[in-house]
């Protein structure tokens, strides 16, 4: 998953950054409104987090004008204003959650978690798909009850697929969503890393849970035949 | 209300008090002219009645050449007393009984005032010669008639009295439509006053809108007060909001500061680390923290700047050599014009003491200096000069920096305001070194002020009022720091 996170105070910003790929998900960092903006206007993120007060544009523009562009990105707004007042207005402009400085850093995780689940359609933090299980707080994956050691980045490519069980993701989405700017990145870095997770997936006499579509992505089985 | 005082039962009262005390002046001299005016009429009908009887006095038809009194044709008042006599003391005629008086030389005619009875009488005393048979040789017989003729005076009094009672009536009369109206003109004549009280009563910390009412503006003892209220008024609702901006804003600061310094711990327990990581992140998190102590440190410096001194005198009996602070000041900020290869040089055309204690001047100088270096390119230089008169002194401080755009101008020594906010925080700088600067300068009774250097660069300019010295010869000297 790829978060955005909008805020110009640089060492708050450095540690957010930092939480934020420790928990596994890639994060892009812009220090000012406008910034913010082109990068949200990409249309890569699963999440943004945004600061009210930016220099050039505020954060309440930037979010009044992702949403007047259609982007349903979820939006978690960062405020060291008082007031309920404001935070109604957030939310009426389009906010999904807010949160008030200074926050908690772990809260801060689970809520960004939460929206991007949520966005994502699903109401836990352990996702289900046949016999394994994939606990985002934990960061853990099982298969009949098997604990399965996967890379960060296995980890956060079966993540994303099962987010969308049965859709086709190709892989230029996974590209998107699981890289941020920072990283170098290739096509074929991916296909490496879903055969390795393909391999640690597949037990004796199970179902392989992938499919390849030539030139069109990968799909996490849903359905599978009991075994 | 006990001690409460009303303007309008003062201006009653007083206006009646002054009608009262005028109408019984008026009074008073009605009584003595309509008496005047009575008494004359009353003498002229008890002479014309005198003279009639008089008049009657005619010779008998006797031998002898005796007078009498013939009444006939005469009228006299019922209650009139009179008697008439010869020289000889012979009763001619009488009524009533007119008490005896000493007769006057003269013949002129007299009036005395005499109780008769129970009533007061005027009477007349007239005397007459009459002459009987004047046509005869020897010139006719002479008798002396002495006449005593009075009415009782009561009437005149009593016309007197009924003149000052009318008097008396139409004044109480006057009195009360006066106390009447005049409440109502005055109370009608103080209702802008209850207006502007009405209108001042809805002020409240969360409404400071004030706008005097029309009537109060439209009258001229009041306009003063009702302009004075609002502009009072606005003044005050300006310093409020401006705290209240400063308190957000302060607000604002010290809760990112806070969040800065929490996440910075939070991240560091996230998961274990190696021993470097902890050590590493301890360090930045004691840096981060140092940065929340700084804008504690300056908020308690600006506001402690910002609070009224009781006494002035104290203030003036702190000053310091405003050269040795700028040498200290340049020495303190030695570190970072090193830094960033800046020279600085300084020009002292003068010397001057100036009514700062030293940890403020410091801290004035050293401020501005720091925010030069800070805007100047690696390399610059920063020139500081400084001249004085026998009562002021003036510090300059230009730098090779971009200088500051028009809009910033006006709000550039306000707290937490930042030119571009984009590049702030990595300067370094908390947005409050310049207001504590101005509040240094206020606070000593000068001034600052910042603009663009013709040259390029920004000229920082600050005027302070100077304990005047002996003048010192000192070179020019400069120094450059590499």
């Amino acid at each position: 998953m790829r978060v955005l996170l909008i805020e110009d105070e640089q060492r708050l910003a450095e540690n957010m950054v930092a939480a934020l790929r420790e928990s596994g998900l890639a994060v892009d960092h812009a220090a000012d409104g406008e910034a913010g903006s082109h990068f949200a206007e990409q249309g890569v993120y699963d999440a943004i987090v945004l600061d009210l007060m930016l220099p050039r544009k505020s954060g309440l523009r930037v979010l009044q004008d992702l949403r007047r562009d259609k982007f349903h990105t979820p939006v978690l707004i960062l405020t060291a204003q008082e007031g309920k007042e404001s935070v109604v207005n957030l939310l009426n402009a389009g906010a999904d959650d807010y949160l008030g400085k200074p926050f908690d850093l772990g809260e801060l995780l689970a809520r960004i978690k939460a929206l991007i689940r949520r966005a994502k359609g699903v109401s836990t933090p352990v996702l289900a798909i046949s016999d394994l299980e994939l606990d985002t707080v934990q960061q853990t994956v099982r298969r009949r009850g098997q604990f399965l050691d996967l890379s960060p980045t296995e980890y956060r490519i079966l993540e994303y697929l099962m987010h969308r069980p049965r859709a086709v993701v190709s892989q230029q989405e996974l590209l998107e969503h699981l890289y941020d700017f920072d990283w170098e990145h290739h096509s074929n870095v991916i296909e490496a890393h879903i055969s390795n997770l393909r391999r640690k997936l597949n037990l004796a006499g199970a179902e392989p849970l992938i499919e390849t579509l030539r030139h069109r992505g990968y799909r996490l089985r849903k359905d599978l035949p009991a075994s | 209300m006990t001690g409460s005082v009303s303007i309008t039962r003062r201006l009653v009262v007083t206006v009646l008090v002054l009608e009262l005390i005028s109408a019984v002046a008026l009074i008073v001299a009605i009584t003595v002219h309509e008496r005047h005016v009575q008494l004359k009429a009353f003498d002229a009908s008890l002479v014309a009645t005198a003279e009639s009887l008089m008049g009657a006095v005619q010779d008998t038809e006797d031998e002898g050449d005796n007078v009498m009194l013939d009444m006939r044709g005469v009228q006299v008042a019922q209650d009139a007393a009179f008697r008439v006599e010869d020289e000889r003391g012979r009763l001619l005629g009488s009524a009533g009984e007119p008490p005896r008086f000493e007769m006057p030389s003269s013949e002129a005619p007299t009036f005395r005032e005499v109780d008769v009875g129970s009533r007061r009488y005027r009477f007349l005393v007239l005397q007459a010669l009459r002459i009987v048979d004047p046509g005869k040789p020897n010139g006719g017989i002479r008798h002396r008639i002495t006449l005593v003729y009075g009415i009782p005076d009561g009437h005149v009094w009593h016309e007197v009295f009924e003149a000052v009672r009318f008097f008396a009536m139409a004044t109480a009369i006057l009195l009360g439509i006066t106390a009447a109206v005049m409440a109502w003109l005055v109370r009608k004549g103080l209702s802008p006053v209850y207006e502007l009280a009405r209108e001042a009563e809805l002020i409240n910390p969360s409404d400071w809108h004030f706008k005097a009412p029309i009537s109060a503006k439209k009258t001229a003892e009041l306009r003063p007060l009702a302009i004075a209220l609002e502009v009072a008024l606005a003044r005050l609702q300006r310093s409020f909001e401006q705290q209240k901006r400063f308190t957000n804003d302060a607000a604002h600061e010290l809760k990112t500061d806070v969040a800065i310094v929490k996440s910075s711990l939070q991240l560091l327990s996230m998961r274990q680390r190696t021993v470097e990581e902890y050590i590493r992140g301890l360090v930045v998190s004691l840096d981060d923290f140092t940065r929340l102590e700084s804008t504690v440190q300056k908020m308690l410096t600006l506001a402690r700047l910002e609070q009224p001194t009781p006494d002035d005198r104290e203030k003036l009996l702190e000053s310091c050599s405003l050269r040795d602070v700028i040498e200290d000041a340049v020495h303190q900020s030695k570190p970072l014009a090193e830094l960033k290869a800046i020279a600085v040089s300084f020009d002292f055309n003068a010397e001057a003491r100036v009514p700062i204690n030293s940890h403020d001047a410091l801290l004035l100088c050293s401020n501005i200096l720091l925010n030069a270096l800070q805007h100047s390119p690696n390399g610059a230089t920063v020139r500081i000069a400084m001249e004085g008169t026998q009562e002021t002194a003036r510090l300059k401080v230009e730098d090779q920096g971009e200088g500051i755009s028009e809009e910033d101008r006006a709000y550039i020594f306000e707290p937490f305001y930042r030119g571009d906010p984009s590049r702030s925080r990595k300067s370094g700088g908390t947005g409050l070194g310049l207001s504590i600067c101005k509040a240094i300068c206020e606070k000593a009774g000068g001034s600052i002020e910042m603009v663009n250097n013709p040259a390029g660069g920004a000229l920082v300019t600050v005027n302070l009022p100077a304990e005047p010295l002996e003048p010192v010869s000192i070179s020019s000297a400069s120094v450059k720091v590499q």
